[in-house]
């Protein structure tokens, strides 16, 4: 075999120098192992995420429209080339009880196959009343599966216009593919942003359209989400489904403008019979009436008739009285006469009776003589004559009695039918006032039902006009029909979609620098050991040139050593790192996008590739370099040491000032410093990235946790913000005011606006808050507005509004600038910006009602009220809200502990993230500190060994060395805190998430942590080198330079 | 190369030394007593050193002369502290410096030994005047070495650093920084190994002179027999042990000596 000699010679150097090969070997690893594995992170994440939706079958493309979409709209969109296919689906936002809150749920019909809803627990609704609740909002909710729930529109309109029953019963709790984060969007109803959402069957919604479309874009599943390929097909399609929209929205022009004609046709029609209606109504009413009007005057002639009748009868019977009491009179002046005659004639009697006697007597007395006898005869004839006379008187009295006994008779029955009369008369009366009564009645019917004829007839009138303008309206109405309007979206409509992708762009981004710092110190580590090793080497490469071998043998040795240490080190650095470090990093994602549960992590070969090639390239490069150095020189050059490097005299030397101070172990560590300017520079490098990534790592936390501090200790100072129900009356609204303001827990409280706006520069639009105080004067005591940087505290005023400083950034506008407000009523408004101010959580454009009332054009509609509570703790704010929301007015309370929860859980994903750091910054430090150290060492043994030989002992040795490395330690530090301040406002500007700024500040006592931590590496280390300085041999310094 | 030049002006600003000898008689200044070394190489055991015994007396000029790989160096190691004799014992000034441990050794190489290498040694990093300097931070009772510089005649070249100097004003530097010291003993490892013949001479001058004019005790190791008429004692060694030792009445200056 050729040159077997230098082959073994290749297998005992790795033997001999086991130590340095795997230095090279895990360096190399560790460099590539965190390159390509953060770097792998990126796709890694796209492809999980992709993953993910595959399994959901998560539509691509979203259409909806203003007026609904039809069956025709979804074969229509299906028809689309590139559509794989489409389905029809409903949703609508609706307001729903959770205890005393209202909040905002967004109802989705459960699609035939797409958007697949992922059960988390109980089972999935299957009746039209069921529905499976958002996971995550049942979770901070006291909702439990078997629950019902009521919804209700939260608009004029009947919730079961839209839904066919406003309860449903809880079935499982659900996670969607539609909303992968916390975010649930925005919404027309409530407060503005939807807490929640639910999944029922189709069955429950009552509509006859569908809301929207959903689509497959054909061959975008097999393309991975989150990237340029994917997007560009489904923009491509996209385009496509667009070209249609014209199409299709004129044809629902038509169908709905046809109904609406139809319909107007109908109303017309239906008004002209009801004026026919009424027309006829009305004649028929004035018939009618004339009629009753009619009977009633007869009835009153009649009864005025009878009443003249009844006079005359009356006067008749008066008469009769007369006639009847003069005849009762002349009957008595007949009984009287009678009695007198017949008390003559009784008196006549007693004198006939009395002559009888005499008579009689006479007779009786038997005297016959003539006197007697003539007396008797005179008596006799007297008594004769007496008896006829009686008997004429008798006759006579009977004739009379007779006669008056039977005018009495008729007198009686005079009188009698006389009474009759009466009667009849009262009868006649009695009638009559009853008559009378009745035509009053009749006549107060007939007003009466005259009135409500015309009223009735005003009434129906007034329809007819109501009617009639409507119609008009609605023709109006028709002829201004806004056309349909298609929106479609792709998937970046749907909330934290778009995030999810920007959070592997900002992976990309730190995996373009943080790592590249990494590797660029392991690839210069790798490079000097391999430099070094040539350089030791010089007189044994002598040797060999000297026997005679060639460059390329000798050369191949020490290429072949950096290849099989780099390779080796290469493959398992990637092998490890791309499965590690995405693992670590999509797991620290989760916790944002927990139900994201896909973890795809292939092998990305062309990062580990680049990686490799990289770090072979930089080793190798060095390793021909230094070969190429020793071995363009003679052999015999080789074989003598090689000229001492010169020293150099230092800039300080020309500070005699300082450099007389000085004692020499002093000057003799900086003229080294300067000497050994590789060493400086990796050394002070290698120290500073590893105090850098710890700064970025602790100033990381400072700066999320500075988002609860200063936004809910310095700039949002209140506890609780109660949205007021916008159905409630003024009484209702200013009842809550009054009641939060009564509250004993209460410091204050303001009403103001606070609304969702889209706001934009004509480029990008983002939803923002609006926030209008009622009273600008107090609302620095809830709302207070300063620089971030200055610190100044700013007013709101009249002259313009004030935004937050994230929004300010992101649509690049400046104090003075104007931004547009896209408002659906009143179109875009242009707002001046006034001032930006410092912020942290979302964002806000405050400004005065004034100002309001200047751009809008009417008087703001205040609907919030904010409060702060005396000791500023959860319970009271809580209690506080509790309170107010069982008013009619409040409609939900929102507390400021709720959004530093959210806080909470972005900090625990970073928290890992922040420990990887700190690790990696750990084993930064080792790696280049030992290499550093152990090169230092070996470079310098000769000069050690003689330091030992002139009597140092060993901690003067050690000191010697020591010295330059506390030099080394403090620039790196102070150039860690540099690159760390630069790497930690990188980092932090890139992994900042749309809605949220984070802090720009490091805390002193991160600086402070992570100096100490640093120092405390840098001193492990030391410690390890001091045995290895005690090691050294003075024999070294007998022996020749090599 | 200029060196024979710089050479020429070199040796005339060598001050004159008057000679001064033989003050401290016979007295036993360094002794050697049966000292051993041997190294373990695996199962092998090698006696670099086998039972050498001898004494120098104060003030002498000591050469020890042998081939390559006879023992000497390891003689010179133990010597001066830097390695510790398997057995035997070696006194210096009445201290049995073979009893001393690590520290007191480096104690031993601080106050008592001044050393001068074969590749001078010197710290590329710090001027001639520095490197002196070095070795006098350390020890108690050092000489100025602005003095001791001037005295080895390097007075105009103070400020200049290693590499700006030629071989023999380094060594001259390196010899400036042992003296410096003060110290008992003056050890030189093939002190002319790596210099050219005519600056050797002058370095050998330079210790000769220190010898006569300070009273040092000078031990000089050199394959170089040709330097031995200068030796007040010689010593041979070969194969670890001493072959022969004399003591030479008339040492001649290396003036006279030529090879």
């Amino acid at each position: 075999m050729k040159k077997r000699a230098l082959r073994k010679d290749f297998y005992m150097e790795i033997r001999r120098s086991l130590g340095r090969f795997l230095s090279i070997f895990f360096i190399v690893a560790i460099g590539c192992a965190f390159f390509s594995g953060i770097r792998a992170s990126e796709p890694d994440m796209r492809y999980s995420g992709d993953e993910y939706f595959d399994n959901k079958n998560m539509m691509d493309i979203q259409v909806i429209s203003t007026m609904g979409l039809t069956d025709d709209d979804v074969s229509a969109v299906e028809d689309v080339d590139g559509i794989e296919y489409a389905e029809g689906g409903y949703s609508t936002d609706v307001l729903c009880a959770d205890g005393a809150n209202q909040i905002v749920v967004h109802v989705m019909s459960m699609l035939p196959t797409m958007n697949r809803a992922q059960l988390e627990d109980g089972r999935l609704p299957e009746k039209e009343d069921e529905c499976a609740l958002d996971v995550d909002y049942l979770a901070e909710s006291d909702l439990e599966i078997g629950d019902t729930v009521i919804f209700s529109s939260g608009t004029d309109d009947d919730i079961t216009d839209t839904l066919v029953t406003d309860t449903f019963t809880i079935t499982g709790t659900v996670s969607s593919p539609n909303y992968i984060s916390f975010q649930r969007g925005s919404t027309m109803i409530g407060n503005g942003s939807v807490n929640a959402f639910v999944y029922v069957p189709e069955e429950s919604f009552a509509l006859d359209v569908y809301t929207e479309i959903y689509a497959q874009v054909e061959g975008a599943a097999d393309l991975t989400a989150f990237t340029d390929k994917y997007d560009d097909r489904v923009s491509e399609v996209l385009a496509s489904v667009e070209a249609i929209k014209g199409e299709r929205q004129d044809a629902r022009y038509e169908e709905v403008t046809a109904e609406a004609e139809a319909a107007v046709s109908d109303a017309r029609q239906q008004i002209a019979d009801a004026e026919t209606e009424l027309e006829e109504g009305k004649a028929e009413a004035e018939t009618e009436l004339a009629e009753a009007r009619q009977q009633l005057e007869n009835a009153q002639a009649e009864l005025d008739s009878g009443k003249s009748e009844l006079e005359t009868s009356k006067a008749q019977i008066e008469t009769n009285r007369k006639q009847l009491t003069d005849s009762q009179a002349e009957v008595e002046q007949g009984t009287a006469d009678l009695n007198a005659n017949i008390d003559s004639l009784n008196a006549r009697i007693d004198q006939l009776n009395a002559a009888k006697e005499q008579y009689n007597a006479l007779a009786a007395s038997g005297q016959a003589d003539d006197v007697t006898m003539a007396a008797l005869q005179a008596l006799y004839e007297q008594i004769q004559s007496g008896e006829a006379a009686v008997a004429q008187a008798q006759a006579q009295i009977n004739a009379a009695k007779a006669r008056l006994s039977s005018a009495q008779e008729q007198i009686n029955s005079g009188w009698q039918q006389l009474e009759a009369g009466q009667q009849q008369i009262a009868d006649a009366e009695a009638e009559i006032t009853s008559g009378e009564q009745e035509l009053a009645k009749g006549w107060e019917e007939y007003y009466a039902g005259e009135a409500e004829a015309q009223a009735e007839i005003a009434d129906g009138e007034q329809k007819i006009a109501d009617a009639e303008r409507e119609l008009a309206d609605a023709q109006e109405e028709i002829k201004n029909l806004e056309r349909p309007e298609w929106y479609v979206y792709d998937r970046n409509n749907l909330p934290d979609y778009t995030s999810y992708g920007e959070n592997a762009d900002r992976m990309r981004a730190i995996g373009e620098v943080f790592p590249v710092i990494f590797f660029l110190v392991a690839a210069l580590i790798s490079l000097t050991t391999m430099t070094r090793m040539v350089e030791e080497q010089r007189t044994l490469i002598g040797t060999f040139k000297a026997l005679g071998y060639e460059k390329h043998s000798i050369a191949g040795k020490y290429m072949g050593y950096a290849l099989l240490a780099t390779v080796t080190g290469s493959v398992a650095g990637i092998l490890f790192g791309e499965k590690v470090f995405p693992y670590i990093i999509i797991n620290a994602y989760g916790i944002m996008y927990q139900h994201m549960n896909e973890l795809s992590i292939p092998y990305n070969v062309q990062y580990g590739f680049g990686a490799a090639a990289a770090a072979l390239a930089s080793t190798l490069i060095a390793t021909f370099l230094a070969c190429f150095r020793e071995l363009k020189e003679q052999a015999a050059e080789l074989m003598r040491p090689p000229t001492p490097k010169q020293g150099q005299r230092v800039l300080l030397e020309r500070v005699p000032f300082i450099w007389k101070r000085l004692n020499f172990s002093w000057k003799a560590s900086i003229r080294n410093l300067v000497r050994y300017k590789k060493r400086l520079f990796m050394t002070v490098f290698g120290i500073g990235g590893c105090m850098a990534l710890m700064l970025v790592g602790f100033g990381l936390k400072d700066s999320i946790f500075a988002i609860v501090d200063i936004q809910y200790g310095e700039i949002q100072l209140y506890d609780g913000n109660v949205i007021l129900n916008g159905d409630a009356s003024e009484e209702e609204k200013s009842e809550v005011l009054a009641a939060v303001e009564a509250d004993k827990d209460v410091e204050g409280a303001a009403e103001g606006l606070l609304t969702q706006i889209t706001v934009g520069n004509g480029e990008e639009w983002h939803d923002i808050y609006l926030s209008v105080p009622k009273d600008a004067e107090s609302f620095p005591e809830y709302t207070v507005l300063q620089d971030r940087v200055t610190n100044e505290e700013y007013f709101l005023d009249d002259e313009g509004a004030v935004l937050t400083e994230k929004m300010a950034k992101e649509l690049d506008v400046e104090p003075g600038d104007t931004i547009t407000v896209r408002d659906e009523d009143r179109g875009d408004i242009s707002v001046k910006i006034g001032t930006v101010c410092e912020n942290y959580m979302g964002h806000y454009l405050y400004m005065t009602p004034a100002f309001y009332e200047e751009a809008y054009g009417e008087k703001p509609e205040y609907n919030s009220i904010v409060y702060k509570t005396a000791d500023r703790n959860t319970e009271e704010a809580e209690r506080v809200g509790e309170a107010a929301l069982k008013l009619p007015g409040a409609l939900s309370v929102s507390y400021t502990t709720d959004l530093e929860e959210q806080v909470d859980n972005m900090l625990g994903a970073l928290d890992l993230v922040i420990v990887v750091l700190i690790i990696s910054a750990g084993m930064l430090a080792f790696v280049v500190l030992y290499n550093l150290n152990n090169i230092a060492i070996t470079e310098r043994k000769r000069e050690l060994a003689t330091l030992k030989v002139l009597g140092f002992y060993n901690n003067e040795v050690t000191m010697y060395v020591y010295r330059e490395n506390i030099v080394l330690t403090m620039l790196g530090s102070v150039f860690g805190v540099l690159m760390g301040w630069v790497l930690h406002r990188f980092i932090i500007v890139t992994v900042e998430i749309e809605s949220v700024m984070f802090g720009r500040n490091i805390d002193f006592s991160s600086f402070v942590f992570a100096f100490l931590l640093t120092v405390a590496f840098s001193c492990i280390v030391n410690g390890a080198m001091y045995f290895k300085l005690k090691k050294i041999d003075m024999v070294e310094s007998l022996k020749s330079v090599e | 190369m200029n060196i024979g030049i710089r050479l020429g002006r070199i040796l005339v600003s060598v001050p004159f030394l008057t000679y001064v000898s033989g003050e401290y008689g016979m007295e036993e200044f360094v002794k050697l007593q049966n000292i051993t070394k041997i190294y373990k190489m695996g199962e092998v055991e090698i006696r670099a050193v086998d039972n050498i015994s001898f004494s120098i007396q104060k003030g002498e000029f000591v050469v020890i002369v042998g081939p390559s790989g006879a023992g000497k160096t390891t003689v010179l190691n133990i010597l001066g502290g830097m390695d510790t004799a398997t057995g035997g014992a070696l006194v210096v000034d009445g201290e049995d410096v073979t009893a001393y441990n690590a520290r007191q050794l480096t104690g031993y190489r601080r106050e008592d030994i001044g050393f001068v290498f074969q590749f001078y040694n010197l710290v590329p990093n710090l001027t001639a005047l520095e490197n002196v300097e070095l070795a006098l931070q350390i020890c108690k009772d050092p000489l100025d070495a602005r003095e001791v510089l001037k005295e080895v005649g390097l007075g105009s070249r103070l400020d200049n650093f290693p590499a700006q100097l030629s071989g023999g004003e380094q060594q001259r530097v390196s010899i400036a920084r042992a003296l410096a010291k003060n110290p008992k003993l003056l050890l030189c490892d093939e002190p002319t190994g790596a210099l050219d013949y005519n600056t050797g001479k002058a370095i050998l001058k330079l210790l000769q002179n220190m010898c006569r004019e300070r009273g040092m005790t000078v031990i000089v190791i050199t394959h170089n027999q040709a330097i031995a008429p200068m030796a007040d004692r010689l010593i041979h060694i070969k194969n670890g042990q001493v072959s022969q030792m004399e003591t030479n009445e008339h040492p001649v200056s290396i003036d006279e000596i030529e090879w």
